[in-house]
């Protein structure tokens, strides 16, 4: 076992685009990751698999400056925050508790697939805390990652992607529509 | 130089209730993607972004202060979130690029 007392730094950043898909067969949600803004409709089976939205964002890994080690986290689409929609939802329920020791709470999410909603381990969670936390004067606030299965109900969830979609406009932003 | 003498020095108008804080270098973006890949913790972060996402953004990297250029309309909804996670929203008239010359001049650079 490691006895390094990793610091972490973002590496392999890669821009691109999280694309939305929607089926209107089987009313079935992906996500992916693309370089390139994608828009065409495709049939795969019974599916007709349709674009809902494109947002551009990025992907990384993390490495430890000190011992090289590289943890992986291409499989993560993004981080969205919270607007406790749902008081049940256990999300919100860490949020309420951690926010008294000023601690900000964000949700890791993976990308959407069949197998959907696939937990992110504690373990690369608690990496993550560190990278955010490493950088932060502790005194003021820290920041918590939680896995996105926490959710209680995507269905109902109105909670935010910290994605560049519909940024650009010079009218005042509305509300987005929901992604699920 | 702390977010208080740059917005006496640079009359810019404090939009969040916020404690002031050291700043260390500036980053310039309205992508929040490009934010949260490249500014580091006490960054201003200057911007024409207005969506309350800037907050959890900004909050994420720990930047110093965002400053929303040229005279943009900023939603209370923004103002609320950032006093609630006590990150500085900052105004100005000045459009981004006059902003950054002013910066510049007072030597904060990118970091």
């Amino acid at each position: 076992m490691s006895t390094c007392q990793h610091e972490w730094e973002m590496t392999n950043i890669q821009f691109g685009i999280i694309v939305f898909e929607k089926c209107s067969h089987c009313n079935g949600l992906r996500t992916y990751f693309s370089p390139i803004v994608v828009g065409d409709d495709y049939r795969e089976g019974d599916c007709l698999w349709r674009v809902m939205e494109n947002a551009q964002s990025f992907r990384f890994d993390l490495r430890c400056k000190k011992c090289n080690r590289l943890e992986k986290y291409d499989d993560i689409m993004g981080f969205m925050y919270c607007t406790g929609c749902l008081p049940d939802c256990k999300v919100e329920i860490l949020q309420k508790k951690y926010a008294i020791k000023k601690t900000w709470v964000m949700v890791a999410f993976g990308f959407l697939t069949d197998s959907f909603p696939k937990p992110i381990s504690p373990e690369r969670l608690m990496i993550l805390d560190d990278y955010f936390n490493q950088k932060r004067d502790t005194s003021r606030s820290t920041i918590k990652i939680l896995s996105y299965d926490l959710i209680e109900n995507f269905s109902y969830c109105k909670g935010e992607f910290i994605f560049d979609v519909g940024m650009l406009s010079l009218e005042p932003p509305t509300e987005r529509k929901p992604l699920f | 130089m702390t977010t208080k003498e740059l917005i006496e020095i640079v009359k810019l108008k404090p939009l969040s209730k916020f404690e002031h804080r050291e700043i260390n270098g500036v980053f310039v973006s309205d992508m929040l993607s490009d934010v949260m890949a490249g500014a580091q913790s006490g960054n201003l972060w200057v911007t024409v972004q207005t969506h309350k996402s800037i907050v959890p953004a900004a909050n994420l990297v720990d930047v110093s202060a965002i400053i929303i250029t040229s005279g943009k309309v900023i939603p209370q909804e923004t103002v609320d979130l950032a006093t609630k996670h006590d990150i500085a929203i900052l105004s100005t008239e000045v459009s981004t690029f006059e902003l950054v010359g002013k910066l510049y001049s007072l030597g904060l650079v990118s970091s």
